[in-house]
């Protein structure tokens, strides 16, 4: 047969039922279904993310914890600006010029979202419980390991006991939980805590359908003043293209976690305004400069050569990072430094850093000569009879990991290093690194606005055994200098000297080339500008809007009052659209109800 | 052929038509013989469910603990709290005892039964698969017989054609289409999910709600999977089309029309019920790729969910629960096949 004719009726076929449901003149605008007249002031957000539970004593995926920053208040928030402390339940606050004892003040006449008061009390009471019981700790025990004890003199005044001197706020990334709420469940570390909530920031959760649809609304009670909007949905979309046309269609009014490539294609459209965002994530390559145990025992099968200073400054100065971050990223991304994001600036290593190299191959020729590595016939440098060969290990479905690679293979010949690229998928990169079986491989971190936790996992206490078990580091990497200058820092009280300190520690870990930091990433978002304005970004400069440490992003967004907010919605299908379904519905119930009745009869009939 | 279907397995009809005999023993032994070929599948499901997914890569608390400022402390407690601290001769222990109590284990990431999950998501799932599976039955087999009776014919040549054509084209790339002509430009149909955000359930607004977010989703799976109903009805009306009987009635003065519709068809009905027992089994399978498309809150979202995870407890739960539907279904159609078709009885 023709393939024209195939073709065509398949086309038909296709959108038959389609065709069907508009054989009638749609009955021009007529009243919108549920989805389409979208409530002017709530903001609805696509997303994928997993929820485990929203009980923040318990829960670990970013999903929820997001959720949580919005639900409840800490003592102490990361403001807006750079991440720095800022006003939280707490209005003031004073550490003891030792740093072991830390005193909070909280605002005057705050009240929980049903209306009881915020006491000292509830602050204890969180607390308390993150300390007394490992399961209640499973989600933020690290940031009440050093907490000694906690003191409540007056319903407003909070004094956390330190066991040791602690210059980062005690007081930040706690979601504290109304005791009068949570004294009363049988089991808090089972309790879902995931339907009328109660909470102290900007929106309580109201409900929850799991993989079709999160609820917030508005606290009136939220003591910096509710919102101006109210509420937020998260609607579930499993495939990030299905969220782009949610989001072209008028269903969802912000979308996150974009590609350059998606980003591009929603660049233009009306009523849509994309976003690049400086985010709070670094991407690096990870280099193995020979793994140890914490009790010095070597392990892992990483490359000798990798152990050479020279070779791993050879590797850095053959990689040209800007063109990378243009061809690679689109353009969406900042060049990178060390470990703590340009987002983070108090702490970032500056650019202008002496200690910084820009892509320089001939340096890097020159480096790896005076080390004795000579070129050999292929052009891949040899020592003592071994090639200079490094394995790099990329996750094949990553587009960005694949893409750099690409990059980097010529490079590195360049130098007169093999590079064999090693492509697997995620799961197993995590198992070989974690036993060290690996030269280099693509890595990366979200950083929080304070650098304690990054630089901790910096130390060499910090690395896990033989087996990958125990503590987490970023990159291996052990330096007793550097470990002397993270107990320096960690106590500091006085801000500018402990940044100093904190980029002697940048300066170092950049000199000694544990990784390879590549780019700062931007975070890529779009949303309906005809329907939503005045979302802050952190950093406010610029910053990113989902994703953030802090509830700024949709705090101050407002509803677009104008005609343009009803684009969105005009073009529902009207009641034709319903009538043209029904008739789908009837007409296949009707074939069905057919041959059924064919069946049963057909042994009558003759 | 295509990710929603199952292959049919040539070998079960060959094995069928071997046997033959009318009397009770036999079909007694024959019954044996498929139950106890199903219960040893089932166990060497439930066994495969246990070690298929130790062998693979990735812990799921390493994989936690590296997006995460997390100490050891709270590390281990997170190894104990999804029993990865016992060692793996017990967890199997564990894995057997529970499964045979009903019991899947929990969620790693849902903090749920698994078992309560796989119920939660079957719902959705058996709409979805059940809606397309009647829709794309009653138009392959309607549009197979037409083609057969006017075999050579141009409609059948288009209506072969096209369903060949729809069969071979990957169901992702065709969800993906559709998502985005009738969804996202057209605004037609909604682009995701079962039901809007705030509707309320058992209201007729619900109902008309879900059957607008159905709208894609069906289309896209009746696309892929009716060809198989339609070639098998083509084939087996085309047999009995040269069949004496067909002559006698014929003779006696029908129309043409009327031997087609009471006589062969009929008949020729038989062996698609088999096939359709055996494919209900691959399609809700199969429901893994137009879920995920469309975000369909069903089984085959979830498993994608669990691989992304990675969420052992409920990989091994629903890899349980799909190679169960499809054991029992093929079990199903075996059994009807033979109780259906004297022919195949008393050969």
């Amino acid at each position: 047969m023709s393939t024209v004719a195939a073709v065509s009726l398949a086309a038909c076929l296709a959108i038959g039922p389609a065709a069907t449901a508009f054989a009638a003149p749609v009955v021009a605008e007529a009243s919108p279904s549920a989805s389409e007249s979208a409530d002017a002031k709530t903001l609805r957000i696509a997303t994928a993310g997993f929820v485990d539970t929203f009980n923040p004593f318990i829960s670990i995926y970013l999903t929820p914890t997001n959720i949580i920053r919005y639900v409840y208040e800490s003592l102490v928030q990361n403001d807006a600006e750079d991440g720095s402390p800022t006003e939280g339940l707490a209005e003031k606050w004073e550490a003891s010029p030792d740093g072991m004892t830390w005193t909070f003040t909280l605002h005057e006449g705050m009240k929980w979202s049903d209306d009881e008061p915020i006491t000292s009390a509830d602050v204890k009471y969180t607390y308390e419980s993150m300390m007394n019981d490992p399961m209640l700790g499973t989600a933020n025990g690290n940031l009440v390991a050093n907490f000694e004890s906690v003191e409540t003199p007056d319903d407003l005044t909070v004094v956390i006991n330190l066991k040791t001197p602690q210059a980062p706020n005690p007081g930040t990334e706690i979601p504290v939980l109304p005791e009068h709420i949570w004294s009363e469940v049988d089991d808090p570390t089972t309790f879902t805590n995931d339907a009328d909530v109660v909470g102290s920031g900007p929106y309580t959760l109201e409900s929850y359908s799991a993989n079709q649809s999160i609820t917030l609304k508005a606290n009136p009670n939220f003591w910096r003043g509710a919102p101006k909007i109210d509420g937020i949905q998260y609607i579930y979309y499993t495939n990030s293209d299905a969220q782009i046309q949610a989001l072209r269609a008028g269903e969802v009014d912000l979308v996150t976690g974009l590609t350059d490539t998606q980003m591009t294609a929603l660049e233009g459209e009306e009523g849509i305004t994309t976003h690049a965002g400086t985010g709070r994530r670094f991407t690096s390559l990870s280099v193995n400069a020979g793994a140890e145990t914490p009790e010095g025992v070597a392990y892992g099968t990483g490359s000798p050569a990798l152990k050479e200073p020279a070779v791993r400054e050879a590797i850095r100065l053959g990689i040209d990072q800007e063109s990378l971050l243009k061809n690679v990223l689109g353009g969406y991304g900042a060049p990178a430094t060390s470990f703590i994001p340009i987002a983070f600036e108090k702490w970032h290593l500056p650019d202008d850093d002496e200690a910084i190299v820009s892509f320089d191959p001939d340096a890097a020729m020159a480096k790896l000569d005076d080390a004795g590595w000579v070129a050999g016939a292929d052009g891949i440098r040899e020592k003592d009879g071994n090639r200079l060969s490094i394995r790099l290990l990329a996750d094949a479905e990553d587009i960005v990991e694949m893409s750099a690679s690409e990059y980097l293979v010529p490079w590195m010949a360049d130098i007169g290093v093999e590079l064999k690229l090693e492509t697997t998928d995620s799961d197993t990169i995590s198992d070989r690194t974690a036993v060290s079986d690996y030269d280099m491989y693509f890595s990366g971190w979200s950083v929080n606005p304070d650098p304690d936790y990054q630089l901790g996992i910096n130390l060499c206490s910090s690395r896990p055994d033989a087996e990958g078990n125990g503590a987490t580091s970023q990159d291996g990497y052990c330096n007793p200098e550097f470990d002397a200058l993270y107990a320096e820092q960690h106590s500091e009280l006085d801000e500018a000297k402990r940044a100093e300190i904190v980029h002697d520690m940048l300066r170092m870990h950049y000199e000694d080339v544990a990784q390879i930091t590549l780019w700062y990433g931007q975070s890529l978002e779009a949303y309906r500008s005809d329907r939503f304005t005045g979302f802050t970004t952190q950093p406010a400069d610029n910053g990113i809007i989902a994703n953030q440490a802090g509830y700024w992003g949709y705090y101050t967004v407002e509803p677009v009052v104008d005609e343009a907010s009803s684009a969105a919605e005009q073009s529902g299908p009207g009641a034709a659209l319903w009538i043209g379904l029904g008739v789908l519905v009837v007409a296949a119930g009707v074939v069905a109800i057919v041959i059924v009745r064919r069946r049963k009869t057909a042994g009558d009939r003759e | 052929m295509t990710d929603t279907i199952t292959p049919v397995n040539a070998e079960v009809h060959d094995e069928k038509l071997a046997e033959a005999s009318p009397t009770r023993s036999s079909f007694l032994s024959y019954f044996g013989t498929k139950l106890g070929g199903a219960l040893i599948s089932l166990v060497m499901v439930v066994l495969l469910g246990f070690f298929a997914f130790r062998v693979l890569p990735g812990d799921p608390v390493r994989r936690i603990a590296q997006e995460r400022p997390m100490s050891p402390e709270q590390i281990a407690e997170l190894r104990r709290q999804y029993g990865l601290d016992k060692p793996v001769t017990q967890q199997f222990l564990d894995y057997l005892v529970n499964i045979f109590s009903g019991n899947l284990g929990e969620s790693y990431v849902y903090r749920t039964p698994v078992s309560e999950l796989i119920g939660q998501y079957l719902g959705p799932t058996l709409l979805l698969t059940g809606t397309s599976a009647i829709i794309a039955i009653a138009l392959g087999l309607w549009l197979g017989q037409r083609a057969a009776w006017r075999s050579g014919s141009l409609f059948d040549k288009i209506a072969t054609g096209t369903s060949l054509t729809l069969w071979s084209v990957p169901t992702f790339w065709l969800a993906l289409i559709l998502l985005m002509i009738f969804g996202g430009t057209l605004r037609w149909f909604p682009t995701g999910g079962m039901v809007s955000p705030g509707v309320e359930p058992g209201t007729f607004d619900y109902v008309v709600d879900v059957a607008r977010h159905m709208v894609l989703p069906v289309v896209t799976m009746v696309a892929v999977v009716f060809a198989q109903y339609l070639m098998v009805m083509r084939a087996s009306l085309l047999e009995e089309k040269s069949s004496d009987y067909l002559t006698t009635a014929r003779a006696k003065g029908l129309r043409d029309d009327l031997v087609r519709r009471r006589h062969a068809v009929p008949n020729a009905l038989l062996p698609t019920v088999t096939l359709v027992f055996m494919h209900i089994g691959g399609l809700v399978a199969g429901a893994v790729t137009v879920e995920t498309v469309f975000s369909w809150p069903g089984l085959g979202k979830l498993t994608y969910e669990a691989i992304s995870g990675p969420d052992m407890p409920l990989l091994q739960g629903t890899f349980v629960v799909f190679s169960t539907i499809i054991i029992v279904m093929n079990l199903i159609a075996d059994l009807i096949y033979r109780q259906l078709d004297p022919r195949v009885r008393r050969a």
